[in-house]
């Protein structure tokens, strides 16, 4: 899958991963998408709710090497 | 009466009674006869809903990790200013403590114990704010301000203990001195002076961030 931006949010506790695609999506165009890696579990919830809330689309979220992988596509 | 409630509500009131003593006496101060009897049930049915004390007491520390929804609502409705997300998650925190104070006793109680797990757990919660600090100091603090880096890893400590100090006077141990001025008052004053003393002055708060309706 290409990603138009990429985010290591690994390593950080809620709410930072959010606020961090948060700021990094508005950098987007609409219909873009970025990549988030991040190793706290509860993100994997955490960014279900901020879809489900912002309009965004999750795109994919999964697992790789021990860490989330998740994929956000901008709403128009 | 008690031998009419259903599985899962026998849990329920198990994890309940078993919540309020280890709040009180701590993870070795209760045995499992005395939470049993507490909810007038042999040890015996209490091991079918729980391996061990320790299995019971990881389920109540389960029970209060369900408050990260609220975190993501803070960052997606306050805006992502530093110091209101700061507020919207201090507000999150200090409505989860004030509606279950058993979360703090706990808390109090593990630091005395040094379970280090439980310690990992609560310390766990205390990083979404440390992060959090240092992250956004990070991003604001110039970069020649001298001993850049023990201001912000002294920043999130600092508010850590504010606010931690501040629920123990106002949920645990009420204070007359402080008994006009409600919790959300006195965290919306501590979070202004936490932002003014690390140079931001947070005239332009709204106040919708940090006092509930």
């Amino acid at each position: 899958m290409d990603f138009d931006s990429e985010l290591d949010a690994s390593g950080l506790n809620c709410p930072l991963p959010i606020l961090r695609a948060k700021k990094a999506i508005a950098a987007l165009e609409s219909g873009q998408t970025l990549k988030i890696i991040a190793t706290d579990p509860g993100s994997v919830k955490d960014f279900e709710a901020f879809c489900k809330q912002t309009g965004n689309e999750l795109v994919s979220s999964g697992e790789e090497e021990g860490k989330f992988v998740f994929a956000i596509k901008k709403a128009a | 009466m008690s031998h009419r409630l259903s599985g899962p509500e026998r849990r329920e009131s198990i994890l309940s009674a078993a919540q309020g003593l280890f709040a009180s006496k701590g993870l070795h101060g209760v045995s499992v006869d005395e939470i049993a009897r507490a909810v007038n049930v042999s040890p015996a049915i209490l091991y079918r809903h729980f391996d061990s004390k320790q299995a019971l007491y990881n389920a109540v520390l389960e029970k209060f990790s369900c408050q990260r929804q609220s975190y993501v609502d803070t960052i997606v409705n306050h805006g992502t200013r530093f110091e209101d997300a700061l507020a919207g998650m201090t507000q999150v925190y200090i409505d989860n403590i004030a509606e279950n104070p058993d979360i703090l006793r706990i808390e109090l109680q593990s630091l005395l114990e040094g379970n280090p797990a439980t310690l990992a757990f609560f310390q766990n919660r205390w990083k979404s704010f440390t992060d959090y600090i240092e992250f956004g100091l990070n991003e604001h603090l110039p970069y020649d301000v001298p001993n850049r880096e023990k201001i912000i890893l002294s920043a999130g400590l600092m508010f850590q203990g504010m606010v931690r100090e501040a629920l123990i006077q106002k949920c645990l141990q009420p204070q007359d001195r402080l008994v006009d001025l409600s919790l959300y008052e006195l965290s919306h004053e501590l979070v202004t002076l936490f932002l003014r003393s690390i140079g931001i002055n947070k005239t332009q708060l709204s106040r919708k961030a940090t006092i509930s309706g």
